[in-house]
């Protein structure tokens, strides 16, 4: 039976090359970062402290700020209003599919959001710098910039919605019937069933979703790379540009910076910062998954 | 459901493989296109990589594309990462020609000679650094080097219009500018702030893509920005020009062609550069291309925006093409840089 | 954390009152929020639906009017902007996602056949199981453009172990499929005449005397040298077979279809395996749940007739399970497609190239590039094609999700 073991190391081969990707990736990012870290213009503390980011506006090293935070605050401005779209539209059409939806309208939701959720994210940036940055300064008067974190934002809550819809949607499939036949069987309303019975019963496999919906828009390039603007600022306020740690690291790839400067190795430090949260993320949805996971055997 | 025995990973390859088979009969159908129109054509062969300046590229671009026409088989690669990530290929054998919105500089040049890369310096076109406005501003429609000043340099820089002039709104300055690494950031920085070592300010949005620039400045009234006059030229209807005050005469011109190629509109009308190895001039491909390139430049920077050269210089590059004559103008023996108009210093007293 | 604590406090308001008004008053009101809460429900399920109606019909009415022969057949043209088209991105798209298939489609199945088929025996290696399925979860979740900057370091320029590539000197390590000739101008301008070299160190040879040459096709050619002074020939024909003495012939490296060199470069074929890296997860998760869903009883079947658990596999469960890879495989290759951000840092953001690529280490332009570097211009015309290379995009996509969502219904009918 050489030949079976030879198929089977093989395979176990295939297992752990993805192990090896992981490596892969955190030996990259360590490396290439060192080149940032390792500067003496650059401290840990000063990194995660400083409120200014100007890595691309900076020529001169030694007046160049490097402080996470404003990246940070673009990245999360976009990420919170693309969560406030998601999370409450992705769950409430997740309700749908699962209690209510009759089959036929189920055959025909269900491919559109599996449509929109092969929608290239490129293609939603180009929409949104089309039609929703437009929307937004006319409704608003004009108080919008061209280019700002809202219309990003949307877009890329439109992006997550399919994902938060689908992910609840199984979690919510889940749950016996029994359950649901009891809470009717108690005179419950069909939404008291939902909203009181089954979604508290399918909560970790939606906080998961959640939080998987969460690092994906994080993660997100093209549409802040087109629609989110080029100036990275601190403040809360989503209709001014916001750079994020994405968009930064397309910026500084296009740009004309030189390479091997500090401010070019500066975009693997926010790799890394980026992989990190986007880490915690995942690894949170997953402890939760499986730690919280119901078992109606 | 029926289990047949197919060896399911032969057919999982299957799928691969006929995908790419796909694509490489697309690939072959379109080699036989350029094969078939090649017949009268050319047979020269080869790659030429060009990098550098993104203000340059829209030219290297028209010319790359033009020259396939009449050498179908020479594959030119033209990439705009930059003055001075061109450079730094340029330094490092990577590519053939460089494209460069400024002239070299000491650090640059000394590289090269480290690195025994001989060049060529050839100036292909006209540019006419452009300062933009909103439409709707109609108080900076004149504005002199001073004022730029204000506007642009230092973290003290005017943070709002009235900073500038207390006539004007109180208004917050947005600034949209091409990034750091570009010759256009060099440049404007090297006129405005001149060789000190204060930089611009930086909070600026700066981007490369010319519609960030433009749409910027075109849906605020109250933004400001700088780039290449082509970018300008394609948008006219969307922004206004700045005019700027001449400090010899004290007139204030507009980036029209004709002031472009006079020099009134100084101190930001600049030459634009194609720096050539002298390595790569003795491949035929490389050496054809440059011909044809300072053949065809004056009509084709035109068409994508730029203005042309006068003939003598153009003439001059030719010659020290022909010659082999290498170094730069605009650098001295002793490593100090000069300035000045083109016709100034592109002279053959000044190579070194 | 299950339902009961949430009905329990519920209860208390029904057993303090029993007032029979009070209860159908309470059962009007929560009849009409459930109601209400229908309602709310399929207005938000239809608003995915005008989202999705807008976004088509807004890129529709941008793009549709630059819809035509010459978007499919042409090249980006920087000069004939009206005439841009999107053929070679097309064939890269093709290129590049055909390359990321063949490689990440083998590693991906294997992958999941390994971690659902072959279950751990012992603690330690039920511990690797766990550990590589948590990995793959979160390899799940890195964003694309982290795996850009990997296939940058690692494809592109594979750590510089096998030099960098520069113009005059090196190209890199070439395997196979390079062929280095000199190339010698003849009297006629624009054409050239090919002498092999024979000597790899001579970057370049001087024409003395005679020599033999070979022309495009390969066929070999007297080459015969004309003295600067001397009468030169006026034949077009002879011409063609007459270099001037002294004339230099430079080193060209013609190059085969698979032509292969390390590094990569900016090859489609670093691309492809970038974007392999972004769908393995993709592609390992879908297959692991194909199998899943295998019926166990059809493997104890199997495994009690005597076969081991790799003929139970190929026979049994993998073929079982082809349809739900299928699907999972081409809505990963329609991921693959329509990704941007990795291929941007790998293979730059350039869209001035002709033609599909040529050979292995060609590069390569794709489609969501070009659709970004149209987007990025000022020009109303390139804004318009973005939108109709987005059509173009969006009907190649619809393909590939028909296909899946046919495969699934036709299992589906099946299996019923």
């Amino acid at each position: 039976m050489l030949s079976e073991r030879v198929i089977v190391a093989s395979l176990a081969v295939s297992a752990l090359t993805t192990v090896l990707i992981t490596i892969g990736i955190v030996f990259m990012l360590i490396t290439q970062s060192a080149g940032f870290f390792r500067s003496e213009e650059v401290t840990l503390s000063g990194f995660l402290t400083d409120t200014e980011w100007t890595a691309l506006q900076s020529k001169d090293l030694s007046r160049a700020r490097f402080g996470i935070w404003p990246l940070l605050s673009g990245t999360l401005r976009v990420t919170v209003i693309a969560m406030v779209i998601a999370l409450p539209l992705g769950l409430v059409t997740a309700i749908y599919l699962s209690e209510f939806a009759s089959s036929r309208i189920r055959n025909w939701l269900k491919p559109t959001l599996e449509i929109i959720a092969g929608i290239p994210t490129v293609v939603l940036g180009y929409f949104a710098i089309l039609v929703i940055s437009p929307s937004l300064q006319w409704l608003s008067g004009g108080a919008f910039s061209t280019f700002n974190a809202a219309s990003a934002g949307i877009a890329v809550g439109i992006l997550c919605l399919p994902m938060v819809c689908s992910l609840s949607e199984d979690a919510m499939r889940a749950v016996p019937r029994s359950l649901r036949e009891g809470a009717y069987g108690l005179g419950c309303t069909p939404f008291e069933t939902a909203v009181k019975v089954v979604v508290p019963a399918a909560l970790s496999g939606i906080i998961s979703a959640f939080l998987l919906a969460f690092s994906r828009a994080i993660g997100e390039t093209m549409v802040v790379a087109l629609a989110a603007g080029t100036l990275p600022t601190l403040t809360a306020d989503p209709s001014r540009q916001a750079q994020t740690m994405t968009g930064f690291i397309v910026e500084m790839i296009k740009s004309e910076n030189e390479y091997g400067t500090v401010q070019y190795f500066s975009l693997y430090g926010v790799a890394i910062s980026l992989f990190c949260i986007t880490f915690a993320m995942t690894l949170l949805g997953q402890i939760i998954r499986r730690r919280f996971q119901e078992s109606y055997q | 459901m029926s289990f047949r025995t197919p060896s399911t990973i032969g057919l999982t390859l299957l799928v691969g493989l006929s995908l790419v088979s796909l694509s490489f009969s697309g690939c072959n159908s379109s080699n036989s296109e350029s094969d078939g129109g090649s017949v009268s054509g050319s047979n020269l062969t080869g790659t030429i990589k060009i990098n550098g300046s993104s203000t340059v590229l829209p030219i290297s671009n028209a010319i790359a594309e033009k020259f396939r026409e009449e050498y179908p088989d020479v594959t030119v690669s033209v990439d705009g990462a930059g003055t001075g990530n061109g450079f730094k290929e340029f330094q490092a054998k990577a590519t053939d020609i460089s494209d460069a919105s400024r002239p070299i500089k000491s650090g640059e040049l000394e590289k090269c000679q480290e690195n025994e890369v001989e060049f060529v310096e050839l100036p292909v076109a006209y540019d006419g650094l452009t300062i933009v406005i909103n439409p709707k501003n109609d108080w900076a429609t004149t504005l002199t080097i001073d004022q730029l000043k204000k506007i642009f340099v230092g973290d003290d820089a005017a943070k709002m219009w009235s900073d500038v002039d207390p006539s004007w709104p109180e208004k917050e300055i947005n600034i949209y500018a091409p990034g750091t690494g570009s010759g256009t950031y060099d440049y404007f920085h090297e006129v405005v702030v001149g060789k000190s070592e204060t930089d611009l300010r930086d909070d600026m949005s700066l981007n490369e893509d010319d519609n960030v620039l433009v749409n910027g400045v075109a849906d605020n009234e109250f933004s400001i920005g700088f780039f290449g006059v082509a970018y300008y030229n394609e948008s006219k209807d969307k922004l206004t020009a700045v005019e700027i005050v001449n400090p010899k005469d004290g007139l204030a011109y507009l980036p029209t062609s004709e002031n472009i190629a006079s020099g009134a509109y100084a101190p930001f009308s600049r030459p634009l550069f194609i720096y050539v190895s002298l390595t790569s001039m003795a491949r035929a491909e490389v050496a054809t291309f440059v011909d044809y390139y300072m053949e065809n430049v004056s009509e084709l920077c035109e068409k994508v925006g730029y203005v042309r050269l006068p003939t003598e210089i153009i003439e001059q590059g030719r010659a020290n093409l022909e010659n082999e004559a290498t170094g730069t103008h605009y650098i001295t023996p002793e490593g100090a840089s000069r300035s000045g108009a083109l016709a100034d210093v592109f002279k053959a007293e000044n190579l070194n | 954390m299950s339902g009961t604590p949430e009905m329990e406090s519920s209860r208390p308001k029904a057993l303090v009152s029993q007032d029979p008004d009070y209860l159908a008053r309470s059962a009007i009101k929560r009849k009409k929020l459930s109601k209400y809460f229908y309602v709310l429900c399929v207005a938000i399920a239809l608003l995915s639906v005008a989202i999705l109606a807008v976004l088509l019909a807004s890129i529709w009415m941008h793009g549709q009017s630059r819809l035509s022969g010459d978007l499919l057949r042409n090249a980006h043209s920087e000069l004939k902007i009206e005439e841009s088209g999107m053929w070679p991105a097309i064939l890269g798209s093709l290129f590049v996602c055909g390359v990321c298939a063949l490689f990440a489609l083998p590693l991906g199945v294997g992958t999941a056949v390994f971690l659902e088929e072959f279950q751990p025996t012992n603690r330690l290696l039920r511990a690797i199981h766990g550990f590589v399925q948590l990995n793959i979860s979160n390899l799940a979740g890195v964003p694309s453009i982290v795996y850009g900057l990997l296939g940058l370091t690692v494809f592109v320029y594979m750590f510089n172990v096998f030099g960098q590539i520069k113009v005059n000197e090196s190209n890199g390590w070439e395997i196979v499929g390079a062929e280095h000739l000199y190339q010698v101008p003849t009297l006629n301008p624009g054409q050239v005449v090919f002498v092999p070299q024979t000597d790899p160190t001579v970057r370049s040879m001087t024409a003395d005397e005679p020599f033999t040459a070979v022309d495009g096709d390969g066929t070999e050619i007297e080459v015969s040298i004309w003295e600067p002074g001397t009468p030169k020939p006026s034949d077009r024909d002879v011409r063609q077979n007459t270099v001037r003495k002294g004339a230099v012939g430079s080193l060209i490296t013609r190059k085969s279809w698979y032509y292969f060199r390390l590094p990569f470069d900016k090859s489609f074929l670093a691309g492809g395996f970038t974007l392999a890296l972004v769908i393995l997860p993709i592609i390992i998760i879908a297959s692991q749940e194909a199998l899943r869903g295998v019926s166990p009883s059809l493997r104890e079947a199997s495994q009690g007739l005597g076969a081991t658990t790799w003929q139970t596999v190929r026979n049994v469960s993998l073929p079982a399970a082809i349809p739900g890879i299928m699907t999972g495989a081409i809505l990963a290759m329609g991921r693959a497609i329509g990704e941007a951000a990795p291929i941007l840092v790998v293979l730059g953001a350039t869209v001035a190239k002709t033609t599909g690529p040529q050979h292995l280490m060609d590069n390569a332009v794709t489609m969501p590039i070009l659709i970004y570097n149209w987007a990025g211009r000022q020009q109303d015309a390139f804004q318009e094609l973005s939108a109709a290379a987005i059509i173009v995009l969006l009907v190649v996509l619809l393909i590939l999700n028909a296909t899946a969502i046919f495969i699934r219904q036709k299992v589906q009918q099946s299996q019923s």
